[in-house]
């Protein structure tokens, strides 16, 4: 693509302004001392790696995944147990085997082995799974959740059984949630432009004809699959040390449908939209819920509302199905060479509106 | 796309449907309300003192923590109306944290934070005590758990963190003790393995009954949520003799079916459970199936209560809420504000070490649901066990002890 020299400048000058306003934004949070809103800036961070990591699968294949959830449960529990100090290990974990109960990995390896403990189930599973297609896939795969979810509760030597699992350092800073962050949608980004995306996308929109020119769907969808399974482990991980404490209650359908709302409030198959979506979705729950203690509007009084941020949420849902069934950007992406030509349009046409009264008022 | 459509569809239901469930406290004024009048008699000088009350007023837990967060504002209105404490009004921020603890642990966080609350209370769960407790813990705040029974917590907590309740252990070597004494020797034992509170309430029973020279004939299972226990009844009665009484450690939610199912299979000896018994649920789902049931619990509730504290507690909850108490935890909601209050009163001050110190030198405190105690060895209250027998369609008392012997978390 010919992009012409002036709209060059504009995108540079985008992209640069993004950067700073983003590196600001991280600055800002990190020195700023505010522990809730770093808070909710880690859980947005986990929340996007969910979405774009579920969206690099089921947006790019167009095949709906009810199962991520579990992969995010394998990561955090084979992280957690791989950080837990050996003497939390005794009193928590009396039975581990040998090997794992005497040893205690840094942050980033027992992050990585988590993320590759999901991905690498996700390749076993989906080598069946995948061969079905369309709600199939959906059903194998909310089969696959429920069995990770009784396999939790019964291997009690490794995580407990349903009892909390306890004392996990936190070790998940802004820094490493963001780094992790980048990283995903950056792979998700370059993914969906590569070949490899290219071919997924062909096969969502017409499998037939893709698989005409040579597309093999099937090994296609698995790394996809893979790809997806291993950041939504990592993101698992990230969770797990950075609420110190859960149980597999943690890792069921509440938890999945909170991950494919944001996919679709952003849009199906859309980086960008993943960014927004969740963006969107977090901030009106939040804000809805400072809501819920009571307020007041002028002299208006509202006693307390619980609740009202989960039903806020459903309304919210409800109109964008009504009048934006494909969510906010649908699978496009916001591009800086689009906002850049947008912009340029607008200042033309100030001018000329600027320039047109002064040409009129000299005619006459 | 069309099928995108019908899951949103769906994912729009199942949300609305989370939504409606049982949420909505009673129409009370909170003092978060800021134009808000104050209630009569709110002594006037002072900035209120703040307290945290993160509860789950949404979601599986809303059943027991509404009732919880009820009593808890009850108590902080009666000690704002006898003149606040050290002269300054309470002011209870009571949020909804939705049964999910990554919410539990953003709202304590920000009640910290922003709210600058000198301590907090809440939860009736060790899932959202575990996600808030740490944060609390860190802070330099005290932490006092409502309703969350797990005698480990304070372990792996930190030393800013007391229960109200007293632990698990103590109400399972009670409940071990009764019915030892009192049904005899052999035990039948099902738990629920779907939740910690009932795994460690069936370890503890067993671990007390066999030291106290009684036999577990038979072991069982099932998951929080099943509706059909066939198959473990068909075990039952395949005992060549039937146990002297059959210990069932389950929640509220699942009590009064397993008990009309194991009447109506013909078993009618003993059943004997914990405080998740404590639920209107149980007379109302298993009707008069209930007949032959114990359970130990905190407090048995009523108005004719010999107790004059709890039919003091029940009178005024009446008169606010136009209820009876839904559950036992909204005497320990209450109980745990009156016993935050008098901390602060005798600290003198707000600060968090000087009120966690104050609590380590509680006394004989009397609450409602009994005489609390702490240390600085034992953040978990020494109380008294309630044992509660369904008699004629009704909870009555059928004793109150103090355990011989607890084993250890």
């Amino acid at each position: 693509m010919i992009v012409p020299s002036v709209r060059r400048e504009w995108i540079w000058g985008l992209r640069s302004f993004l950067l700073l306003l983003l590196a600001g934004a991280y600055l800002a949070l990190e020195r700023g001392g505010n522990a809730y809103l770093q808070r909710l800036a880690i859980l947005f961070l986990i929340n996007l790696m969910l979405v774009v990591s579920l969206n690099l699968f089921t947006g790019f294949t167009g095949v709906f995944s009810l199962g991520h959830i579990g992969f995010m449960a394998l990561g955090a529990y084979a992280s957690a147990i791989l950080t837990l100090p050996v003497n939390l290990k005794a009193v928590n974990l009396p039975d581990l085997p040998a090997p794992l109960a005497s040893i205690t990995l840094p942050f980033f390896p027992a992050l990585i082995l988590g993320g590759l403990i999901a991905a690498i189930v996700a390749l076993l599973i989906g080598i069946p799974v995948l061969r079905l297609s369309g709600h199939f896939v959906a059903v194998a795969t909310l089969g696959f959740l429920v069995i990770t979810r009784v396999v939790l509760i019964n291997a009690e030597t490794f995580t407990r059984g349903t009892r909390t699992f306890a004392g996990v350092p936190p070790f998940t800073t802004m820094g490493w949630a963001a780094l992790w962050a980048l990283l995903n949608v950056y792979v998700a980004w370059r993914l969906k432009h590569s070949p490899l995306g290219l071919r997924l996308l062909a096969a969502r929109d017409d499998p037939w004809g893709a698989k005409s020119v040579g597309v093999s769907i099937g090994r296609m969808r698995l790394i996809a699959f893979g790809i997806s399974a291993f950041f939504t482990g990592i993101a698992g991980g990230l969770w797990a040390h950075f609420l110190t404490a859960f149980s597999p209650n943690a890792f069921y359908f509440s938890r999945t449908f909170e991950i494919i709302v944001m996919m679709i409030v952003g849009g199906m198959g859309s980086v960008t939209g993943s960014i927004l979506g969740t963006l969107l979705v977090m901030a009106s729950t939040e804000a809805l819920r400072n809501l819920e203690p009571g307020f007041a509007i002028g002299s208006l009084t509202v006693g307390p509302l619980y609740g009202l941020s989960q039903i806020g949420l459903a309304v919210l849902l409800m109109l964008l199905m009504t009048f934006r069934r494909q969510g906010l950007l649908g699978d496009r992406e916001l591009r800086l060479e689009a906002i850049a030509e947008r912009l340029e349009r607008w200042l033309e046409r100030r001018k000329t509106a600027l320039e047109a009264p002064r040409v009129r008022k000299a005619d006459p | 796309m069309r099928p995108l459509r019908w899951i949103g569809l769906v994912l729009v239901f199942l949300l609305v449907t989370a939504a409606c469930q049982p949420a909505a406290p009673p129409p009370a004024v909170t003092p978060t309300a800021p134009s808000a009048s104050p209630p009569a008699g709110t002594p006037g000088g002072g900035a209120p003192i703040r307290i945290g009350a993160p509860f789950n007023l949404t979601g599986g837990m809303a059943s027991i923590d509404v009732p919880a967060a009820n009593g808890a504002r009850l108590a902080a209105e009666e000690i704002n109306a006898a003149g606040g404490v050290m002269g300054r009004p309470i002011e209870l921020l009571i949020r909804d944290t939705k049964t999910d603890p990554a919410t539990a642990a953003t709202v304590v966080t920000q009640l910290i934070e922003q709210d600058k609350v000198v301590a907090v209370i809440g939860f009736n769960d060790s899932d959202y005590v575990l996600a808030a407790g740490p944060i609390c813990q860190r802070a330099g705040i005290p932490f006092i758990t409502v309703g969350a029974t797990s005698p480990r917590l304070p372990g792996q907590v930190g030393d800013m963190l007391f229960l109200t309740p007293f632990g698990d252990n103590v109400q399972a070597a009670v409940g071990a003790e009764f019915a030892f004494e009192k049904f005899g020797k052999t035990a039948y034992l099902l738990w629920d393995k779907g939740a910690e509170y009932t795994t460690v309430l069936a370890k503890y029973f067993k671990e007390r009954f066999t030291e106290l020279g009684g036999t577990i004939v038979l072991e069982d299972t099932y998951q929080s949520g099943d509706k059909d226990f066939s198959a473990q009844i068909a075990k039952v009665k395949a005992l060549p003799q039937q146990p002297d009484f059959y210990y069932i450690s389950a929640l509220p939610d699942d009590v009064g079916t397993i008990v009309k199912q194991f009447r109506n299979a013909g078993i009618t000896g003993p059943i004997v459970g914990g405080d998740g018994y404590d639920t209107p649920l149980l007379i109302q789902v298993a009707g008069s199936a209930a007949e032959n049931v114990f359970f130990t619990t905190h407090s048995l509730l009523t108005a004719d209560s010999p107790n004059e504290r709890v039919r003091k507690f029940v009178a005024a909850y009446k008169q606010k809420y136009g209820t009876e108490p839904e559950a036992v935890f909204a005497a320990l909601g209450y109980d745990t504000v009156y016993v935050l209050a008098e901390a602060i009163r005798r600290a003198g001050s707000t600060d968090g070490q000087a009120i966690k110190q104050a609590l380590e030198n509680i006394r004989d405190f009397p609450a409602v649901t009994g005489v609390i105690n702490y240390s600085p060895q034992s953040h978990i209250p020494q109380k008294g066990v309630t044992v509660i027998e369904v008699k004629g369609g009704k909870f009555t008392l059928a004793a109150e002890r103090v355990p011989q012997k607890v084993p250890t978390p």
